[in-house]
């Protein structure tokens, strides 16, 4: 288990949610407890002692996410309620403590996959492994940077009945507006179309490794998939973009396999996509700037399109369900190439390589980020 | 029925067979607070006779439903059954889908006890609170789909047991609605000691309101959010389309599909009773237990097998004949009895005997067990017993004498610490560990590796015994969590149970089941594996080597278990672990 607790604090460390191995602690209990840390405090004792676990992760996140969630605890110093589709269906909302009190984190914990503590920060928990516990300290940093920055503008313009933000709330958006702006603009994958297996492999998982580096989602969100003839090369469900080789399932087109059983929960969305498209390669991610602004304005409907700029945005829910997003994305993948799921995340396809759908979802990112500088210029605050 | 908030008091009938006596009753609401129900008050109950002869005058054979059956939770109506195993001499409550639990609920009774033995074969006539002991006089080797025929009028549920069971098979089932089995570990047989053929439950007078109506719905529409995210559960594969058949392509690709009485862990033949195949050959339509939109089982002019059946009627047998397996599954399901430990005493017979049972042999031999003629005389007795018989111990693939269903353990080593740890034998479904190490849910684990399992096993045990305990279906759980189906328990009992309380529910229910076991003389050998499982590798595959287990590295892992659950080093539970856990006394 050691090698877990070496593996998951160095992805904190490498995927911006920590600044530095001091910032996290992380424990990982079989019959005895692992950790990065020489000791183990009481209160970590006390906490597997209450719960029923074999994982736990404290960490101080990183400057940016710590100063947006001590914001959003102002507002509501007991519960955050985060308003992407993917957090609201799993994490479903987020406990907080303003001090840590053993009893009182073990029974928030009791309910919920994590929790934040004001004078602390993030603590998440796993009955398997600690890649659950680091899956919900990435979700939350990302819930609450989604609801904030769409809280700020959907309250300026009196949209989803979100409260108008106060002057501190508009000075502190304005202040951390730049240091949140998608990474400088740099796509590193081939032009060149895979042809074998080995290619394919090998350019999802250059794929896969550069939106997680660019940020472009978090890391064990989002998927790719790449179709060659009859056959999709799909990322497994829950499989970690940047480490995707062993972790791709090649199956028919046709359906004439159930090994898809394990592939990721928007296969039926990709699938269909190719269907209506000569595209060959899809990526999808979570930009959150490109989340943020999907869900500028009223609730979308499930049938309803709109827009940011030229880049439509439709509904649909994660997998396959009656709302599912299977229904509404292809369709307007076949005219765009692309398209962003309200409150989800950004699709983009392309023939031939990556690079193409890398471009894209990387540009609708940044025009999404200036979208939203411009929206909230045009509501005054500069 | 509205209970009021947090009351646990749980509605018991308690029949005997030998006076013909139905009494009601409640159950203690301590104890409904810490067993919850199903399993968890089944094992209860069977903890106050724990060294009663499974086949005995006054071995008990409950029927229990659980805390959210009837309610608006999605896939939470399933009823457990519990007695001790004939055929393993364990504890052996097995789960069984269909209405039988909802009828139950709605005649007024959360469980049923039932103890004695009925002088002539009868039948059990529940109908809401009226009971009747209905004597009947059908040739005990009346098919089981005559016998739910006759009860077509009767417009509720049927449990009932068939030829197998009334001729000493010792690994009788106990079938209900006609569709579903209550397979494992021989409970039909317990149920035809007692000369009772059938239970038949209408009920109408109760109905089930949550205490927080829109907690409920909450509760519900997260879960449901979460089955359709599930692409094990609704995806093109998942098992709502293609039912757990959706297993056979990904087992023969993950090289863990038992073959040839597990001497190799790859059929190649394993396409003719795929998934795909069952669809173009069978067509089938979808049907479900109560009250669950997955919907999971699948009926054409037959049954269509679960997984399990296909893989040991197909793969352990080599037999890639699919009508034989969709024949041979027809048959255990009107003779009654458990299809896993069928096909797998014939897998074993026939490694013993250097044979194949393929095609229309492999049906006869079947048939010979339904007739108890032929082998069928020593097939009925389980693999264990007959290896025995025949002086090869060492070919029957079972732990405490309930042989392996269909997932190798050389290619998943947590399911290889489960099927030792497990309180019922063999058995895949008491931790589930195919959810993390194969389906990735709710995250993955390296199959190859022991590291951290002796925990992640004991805590998906606890987990399990929850889920059987209120009702639930595991495959639920392949989307939704504890912490969605806590939400829901809160809110239709009003008792705020959150999930590390049920984990640790779970946990005092799983090691009484073990204190059980203690009593009962189970010890630490009896949680060791068949010892090809150490010494030969299985088949090997593209990137896969399925290598032998390393016996040391599993006895450690096995030790670091024991440790974690609180046992002594010879698997044991003693009186005292038992009081620390009570949350009774806790509370
Ligand atoms: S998933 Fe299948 S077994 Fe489970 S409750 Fe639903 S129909 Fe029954």
């Amino acid at each position: 288990m050691q090698e877990q607790v070496e593996k998951y604090l160095s992805k904190l460390i490498r995927h911006g949610l920590v600044q530095g191995p001091d910032d996290a602690a992380l424990y990982g209990l079989d019959d005895e407890l692992y950790t990065n840390r020489h000791t183990v405090a009481p209160e970590v004792r006390a906490l597997f002692d209450l719960l029923n676990i074999n994982s736990l992760i404290i960490a101080r996140p990183e400057p940016l996410h710590w100063s947006i969630m001590g914001d959003l605890i102002r507002d509501d110093p007991s519960l955050i309620c985060p308003c992407d589709c993917e957090s609201l269906t799993f994490i479903h909302d987020i406990p907080v403590l303003r001090t840590f009190d053993v009893e009182a984190a073990a029974r928030a914990l009791s309910g919920r996959k994590g929790l934040i503590i004001a004078d602390t920060g993030i603590i998440t928990t796993g009955t398997v492994s600690l890649e659950q516990a680091f899956i919900s300290l990435s979700s939350i940093c990302f819930a609450t940077f989604v609801k904030y920055f769409a809280d700020v503008l959907n309250g300026l313009y009196g949209f989803a009945a979100t409260p108008k933000p106060g002057t501190a709330r508009l000075d502190a958006a304005r202040r951390i507006l730049a240091p949140a702006a998608p990474a400088a603009f740099y796509n590193p994958l081939s032009r060149e179309t895979p042809g074998t297996e080995a290619e394919i492999i090998q350019a999802m998982d250059a794929a896969g490794k550069a939106i997680v580096s660019a940020h472009l989602v978090d890391s064990f969100f989002g998927n790719i998939s790449c179709r060659k003839g009859d056959l999709i090369y799909i990322s497994q469900t829950g499989s970690s973009l940047d480490e995707l080789p062993g972790c791709i399932d090649c199956i028919p087109i046709d359906g004439s396999s159930t090994c898809d059983l394990t592939s990721s929960s928007e296969l039926l969305a990709h699938l269909k996509t190719y269907e209506i498209t000569d595209d060959s390669a899809i990526l999808h991610g979570h930009p959150r700037f490109s989340v943020i602004m999907s869900m500028f304005g009223e609730p979308l409907g499930f049938t309803e399109t709109r827009h940011i700029e030229d880049i439509p945005v439709v509904a649909g829910e994660v997998g396959a369900g009656r709302h599912g997003l299977m229904h509404t994305l292809p369709a307007a993948m076949a005219g765009h190439h692309a398209a962003v799921v309200y409150g989800h995340g950004t699709f983009a396809s392309c023939s031939g390589s990556f690079h193409g759908a890398f471009e894209r979802l990387s540009s609708i990112e940044h025009q999404c980020f200036d979208a939203y500088r411009s929206a909230l210029e045009k509501a005054g605050v500069s | 029925m509205q209970k009021k908030r947090g009351d646990f008091t749980l509605s018991a009938l308690s029949i005997d067979l030998s006076t013909r006596d139905a009494v009601r009753s409640t159950i203690d609401p301590e104890a409904g607070k810490t067993f919850l129900g199903g399993r968890g008050i089944g094992t209860w109950l069977l903890s106050s006779r724990p060294m009663v002869d499974a086949l005995s005058e006054d071995a008990p054979l409950i029927l229990s439903t659980g805390p959210l059956t009837g309610s608006r939770i999605p896939a939470s109506s399933r009823m457990m059954i519990s007695a001790f195993s004939p055929l393993t001499g364990t504890i052996g409550s097995c789960s069984v889908g269909g209405s039988l639990a909802i009828q139950m609920k709605r005649a007024g009774f959360d469980l049923i006890i039932i103890t004695g033995r009925s002088r002539l074969r009868l039948i059990l006539e529940i109908d809401n609170a009226r009971v009747r002991f209905v004597d009947e006089d059908m040739p005990v080797d009346l098919p089981l789909s005559s016998v739910f025929d006759a009860y077509r009028s009767f417009r509720g549920s049927v449990a009932a047991v068939g030829p197998a069971a009334f001729s000493d098979c010792t690994y009788a089932s106990i079938m209900v609605d006609g569709s579903f089995a209550c397979g494992r570990g021989g409970l039909g047989s317990v149920m035809a000691s007692k000369n009772l053929r059938a239970i038949a439950i209408r009920g109408s007078e109760h109905t089930v309101m949550a205490c927080d109506p829109d907690g409920e719905e909450t509760a519900r529409a997260d879960i449901i959010r979460l089955f359709d995210a599930s692409p094990a559960i609704m995806g093109r594969s998942g098992i709502s389309l293609c039912g757990t058949a959706a297993l056979v392509d990904l087992m023969a690709a993950r090289r863990m599909m038992p073959t040839a009485n597990f001497r190799r862990t790859y059929f190649e033949d394993y396409r003719a009773f795929s998934a795909g195949r069952i669809r173009e050959e069978q067509g089938p339509r979808q049907h479900a237990c109560h009250g669950c939109p997955i919907a999971c089982k699948k009926k054409a002019h037959s049954e269509i097998p679960e997984y399990e059946t296909l893989s040991h009627f197909g793969a352990l047998n080599e037999n890639a004949d699919l009508a034989a397996i969709i024949e041979a599954n027809r048959l255990c399901n009107e003779a009654g009895m458990d299809t896993v430990t069928a096909a797998a005493s014939i897998a074993c017979l026939a490694e013993i005997r250097g044979l194949r049972y393929t095609g229309t042999t492999l049906v006869d031999k079947v048939r010979e067990i339904a007739g108890a003629r032929g082998d069928g005389e020593l097939l009925r007795l389980g693999s264990a017993v007959l290896a025995r018989e025949l002086g090869a111990p060492e070919k029957s693939m079972s732990v405490k004498s309930l042989e392996l269903p269909a997932y190798d353990p050389r290619g998943v080593y947590g399911m290889a610490l489960a099927y030792g740890t497990s309180t019922r034998g063999a058995c895949h479904l008491r931790a589930y560990p195919i959810a993390h190490e194969i389906l990735r849910k709710p995250v993955a684990t390296d199959r190859f590796s022991f590291s951290g399992k002796a925990r992640i096993i004991k805590i998906a045990e606890d987990l399990n015994a929850v889920i059987d305990s209120i009702g639930g279906c595991k495959f639920a759980f392949l989307g939704a969590t504890l912490e969605e189906y806590a939400k829901g328990l809160a809110a239709v009992t009003g008792l705020a149970y959150d999930t590390h309380d049920l984990l640790r529910l779970g946990d005092h229910i799983y090691t009484l089941e073990r204190y059980i076991n203690t009593l009962r003389g189970f010890r630490r050998t009896d949680d060791l594996l068949p010892e090809r499982f150490f010494t030969e590798p299985g088949t090997h595959g593209p990137g896969i080597e399925v290598r032998p287990i390393d016996k040391t590295a599993f006895e450690a892992t096995l030790d670091r278990y024991y440790k974690i659950r609180g046992c002594n080093e010879d698997g044991t539970v003693t009186a005292e672990r038992l009081r620390e856990l009570n949350p009774c006394r806790n509370r």
